[in-house]
């Protein structure tokens, strides 16, 4: 152990993530106590120590070197030590209300807290509603409470759709919306289309909350594709789908029929995941929605021992039953092509 | 279109002709002795106003020359060629509704019709036109103009020898009305966006802002909005747009003695009509910044409440455009909506903070601090916007150092299985103190629930788990549980088994004197036991949305999770249940987790050294 008065902050990323790895939440909580002895600001502590440390917690997750217990662990660690640096920062709020919440069926609720502790930090009195807020919820709350402004987390672009009925029922309360999170794309695209105030970071989050008109000038949702219903469509058929493309599975690898109960699931999961992000593509109308989750999700399963042939297969069979969809056609057809462009760089 | 037309020109000319002679002087004024105007000089020529597309529409203002030239027309009274006289064209041209200006090729004007005198009585025959000085005259091609309080439409052709023909038409009665649909359109447009943002029940305060933000800039380019005074002080928000951003919204405050006198009227229901008076108190109250009393008009409406009116609305413009009875009456249909959004909103609000203190007083609290024990907790009700339902835990501390534990489940959904819930915690609070044995104390609760269900004949039970925790000397825990026909705990051991414990029994609040299994497990520092209501194992989802979540499901989520803390525990089941429900109906769902945390209160270190037991395949689970 270095000693206490220890601050420098690329050693203090070392243990952070060290203490993280053990799921020690006193050793976690020190290296940030120590770095704010040392005056380093609050802000700082939470965007350049957690923040990457988070980000860094999720890739060994996807590199399948942390089970999902690890990364849960360690997640917990990492907001346990945004609490204790936020009751010693202590702030007094001078503004108003705003409320920060992850979308309906959004876990990952370390980055919206985040975002919810530099605003505190910035004199704003913030409630943070936590993971997967429902709808109604997020919608009564604002009802009861006078809120100056929204902001919405979403990490995985396949909740676009339902995000967007959020963000819509928020405005009907007339309470305008920031959105953030890998959920909207790297460059927060998806909430161009869906006519919303996208923020990359937190500081930019806090700097667009303070600007109330900025927030409310956004250009409407431009989502004129969806009058082909092929969106719609596709969210009817997803169980037909599923089912269709467990048997196609089960028919060509042979494999599948042992499977255990567990792996089973897990498959059907994933089978599901290619429909929800493809209509999340088509709801966005967005070819590379769809291309980045099978890249993805080639990468998670082979890291896992799975073929990303077996990916290969199923957008296969998608396309064949979805026939009358032209755009999801495109986009399954451009998904194929991904992952015979990745086996063939394997294979090199 | 201009292809279609010049094409049609050429077949009427060779019409024309097969038809014979043309008449040589269509010309409208032969005594003038200005040159006359050909037949061909009318058909040749654009109107320019874009309205002739096809051939029919092209004979339309052409005028006479098809009666002229048919020898076969029903109508031939001005064909020279039957002997007739020629008409007299300027008696003709006198009752055109358009006036006639025509200038020879240096624009001097050599002919004006009486009716082109009227509209234009600048111009003068003989004279340059320009020099007549009417601007829309000099632009040369089509075009509207306001004249003399009329609004006219003009439009220049070229004549044969570089003259030229101005029509000069009165367009003010059509363009009126035309005007009078496009407001009564553009009002009711509006009332439309006002009636859907104001229709969704708001805040007060967010109800409050919006009014004003919507009165800007359609009705005013500053909007005030005083509420009711409540206990002596009058709220205010007001909307100015500087420029053509969206506006912006302040607030204050005024004591409700200081109120303009205007205001004061419009709150008691009067409709002030003083209005440069008016102007005066808005701009002394210092709600028109950097605009002059004298360059500003102003309006105060009252807002239509349940008694007396929920506010008083200012809107004040530019004397540039004055409020006419047009507006007044659109600033009235607004008040009324904006007075409606009001009063529901703060219907709502009386109601919501009813509600609220009710509501909190039976969300579960969370579990008390026990040296040794990690509580973690999820609860997520069937409503959301509810926030409270039918399943409870909680937690009371013994004299002895130990506490007592519960979750569990009353029959039924909603309000009132959240307001049993309240009966059955406020007993057990009570309870507690005289016994501290786990099935001791829910034979006890089950006796007083049997006896409040049966006077009040609500036939309501519950299921629960009972326990006490005490911790011991080396770290680790003791639980003893008391089962209440409530699903079983799981336990995660530190080597990574997931155990089931052993615990049955009856319906707490049925029969008297139930069967009530009873339990006793240790903990060793690191273990965790988790209770959880039926919302977890029979949540609907998978494939087709009607398959139960499941025991084994539940069992398989939690294994390899020994190592994780409770509250994380506790938030991955709730996350996996919420996973396999994908945003389907469920039922209450309560978890609560304990864990053993070792003496010091500090969990072992160096536990995650080692990768997680199972499979790769087993582990996957889609997480970005």
């Amino acid at each position: 152990m270095t000693a206490p008065t220890q601050a420098d902050p690329a050693q203090a990323y070392a243990q952070f993530l060290e203490a993280l790895a053990e799921a020690d939440e006193y050793a976690a909580i020190d290296v940030a106590s120590r770095l704010l002895d040392a005056r380093v600001p609050a802000e700082r502590v939470l965007l350049d120590l957690v923040a990457p440390a988070q980000a860094e917690v999720g890739e060994r997750w996807a590199r399948n070197e942390w089970s999902v217990a690890q990364e849960h662990a360690a997640t917990h660690i990492s907001e346990r030590v945004v609490a204790a640096v936020a009751a010693q920062a202590n702030p007094r709020p001078t503004r108003g209300r705003v409320v920060v919440a992850c979308m309906d069926g959004e876990w990952h609720a370390l980055p919206p807290r985040l975002v919810a502790e530099v605003l505190r930090l910035r004199g704003w009195q913030v409630t943070f509603l936590g993971a997967s807020v429902p709808a109604a919820h997020l919608v009564s709350y604002l009802h009861r409470h006078d809120a100056h402004a929204v902001a919405l987390a979403c990490a995985l672009p396949m909740r676009l759709p339902h995000a967007h009925r959020m963000i819509e029922a928020c405005r009907r309360s007339d309470v305008p919306v920031v959105v953030g999170g890998r959920g909207f794309g790297d460059d927060g695209r998806w909430a161009r289309t869906l006519g919303v105030a996208w923020a990359p970071d937190a500081p930019t989050a806090a700097d667009l909350v303070a600007d109330e008109r900025a927030l409310r000038r956004v250009r409407p949702a431009e989502l004129p594709h969806l009058a082909d219903d092929e969106y719609a469509g596709l969210v009817k058929r997803r169980g037909e789908l599923i089912d269709s493309a467990l048997a196609d599975l089960r028919e060509r690898v042979p494999a599948v029929e042992h499977y255990t109960p567990a792996q089973l699931d897990s498959t059907i999961s994933d089978l599901g995941y290619i429909v929800d992000f493809l209509a999340a593509a088509l709801y966005v109308d967005d070819d590379s929605l769809f291309t980045d989750f099978v890249d993805w999700l080639a990468q998670i399963l082979s890291s896992r021992g799975v073929p990303s042939g077996a990916v290969g297969l199923t957008l296969g069979h998608y396309h064949r039953l979805l026939r009358d969809f032209p755009r999801a056609g495109r986009f399954l057809a451009l998904g194929k092509a991904r992952v015979a462009a990745r086996r063939d760089t394997v294979r090199g | 279109m201009e292809w279609r037309y010049r094409d049609t020109g050429v077949g009427w000319a060779e019409e024309i002709g097969t038809y014979g002679p043309l008449p040589r002087a269509v010309g409208v004024d032969t005594r003038s002795g200005a040159q006359l105007v050909t037949s061909a000089d009318v058909r040749g020529a654009d109107p320019g106003d874009g309205r002739i597309s096809t051939p029919s529409d092209v004979r339309g203002p052409a005028r006479p020359s098809e009666a002229v030239v048919r020898p076969s027309s029903a109508l031939p009274p001005l064909a020279p060629d039957r002997g007739h006289p020629e008409p007299d064209w300027s008696e003709v041209v006198e009752h055109f509704r358009e006036g006639l200006v025509v200038c020879d090729p240096d624009g001097v004007v050599r002919h004006l019709s009486p009716v082109a005198e009227r509209l234009l009585p600048e111009v003068a025959q003989g004279r340059p036109l320009t020099a007549a000085g009417v601007p829309g005259l000099r632009s040369g091609g089509p075009g509207e103009f306001a004249h003399h309080g009329r609004r006219l439409r003009i439009r220049a052709m070229p004549l044969s020898g570089g003259r030229s023909c101005h029509y000069v038409e009165d367009v003010t009665e059509s363009v009126t009305r035309a005007d009078a649909l496009l407001a009564e359109r553009a009002r009711s447009a509006f009332l439309a966006v006002v009636g859907e943002k104001l229709g969704n029940p708001l805040h007060p305060d967010r109800a409050a802002a919006a009014v004003v933000r919507l009165a800007v800039p359609t009705l005013a380019e500053v909007a005030v909005l005083v509420l009711a005074p409540r206990s002596g002080r009058a709220r205010w928000w007001r909307a100015s747009r500087a420029d053509d951003e969206a506006a912006a919204v302040d607030s204050g405050v005024l004591s409700a003695t200081a109120l303009p006198p205007a205001i004061a009227e419009g709150l008691s229901g009067v409709e002030p009509h003083a209005v440069d008076w008016l102007v005066e108190q808005a701009v002394d109250a210092g709600w028109l910044p950097g605009l002059e009393a004298s360059e500003v008009v102003a309006r105060v409406l009252p807002l239509p409440g349940r008694e007396a009116p929920a506010g008083a609305l200012l809107v004040a413009r530019r004397a540039t455009r004055w409020y006419d009875e047009d507006d007044v009456e659109l600033v009235r249909a607004f008040a009324a909506r904006a007075g409606a959004a009001l009063t529901t909103a703060v219907l709502y609000r009386d109601q919501a903070e009813v509600a609220d203190t009710l509501q909190a007083s039976l969300l579960p609290v969370e579990p008390i601090t026990v040296a040794g024990v990690q509580w973690g907790t999820a609860y997520r009700p069937a409503q959301a916007s509810l926030r409270i339902g039918g399943d409870f835990y909680g937690s009371h501390r013994l004299p002895d150092g130990g506490s007592v534990f519960f979750l569990g489940d009353v029959s039924g959904k909603g309000v009132e299985a959240a307001v049993f819930t309240g009966q059955l915690r406020q007993c057990l609070q009570a309870l507690h103190r005289v016994e501290s044995h786990p099935g001791r104390l829910l034979k006890l609760l089950n006796d007083a629930l049997l006896e409040t269900t049966q006077a009040h004949g609500q036939g309501r039970f519950a299921t629960m788990v009972l326990g006490v925790v005490r911790p011991q000397r080396d770290g680790a825990l003791t639980l003893t549980m008391a089962g209440g026909g409530h699903l079983p705990p799981l336990v995660l051991r530190a080597s990574g088994e997931v155990e089931a414990v052993p615990l049955s029994g009856m319906l707490i609040g049925v029969v008297p004197d139930p069967r009530i299994g009873e339990v006793t497990v240790r903990l060793e520092p690191g273990e965790t036991c988790l209770l959880y209501s039926d919302g977890v194992t029979e949540a609907r989802g998978g494939r087709r949305g009607d398959e139960q979540f499941g025991h084994e499901r539940l069992v398989h989520a939690v294994t390899g999770c020994h190592r994780v803390p409770a509250p994380a525990l506790a938030e991955r089941v709730e996350q996996v249940t919420c996973d396999w429900l994908a945003h389907g109906d469920h039922d209450d769902i309560a978890v609560l987790a304990l864990r053993a945390t070792g003496p010091g209160g500090r969990p072992p270190r160096h536990l995650h050294a080692v990768p997680a037991a199972g499979g790769p395949a087993e582990q996957r689970e889609t997480r970005q």
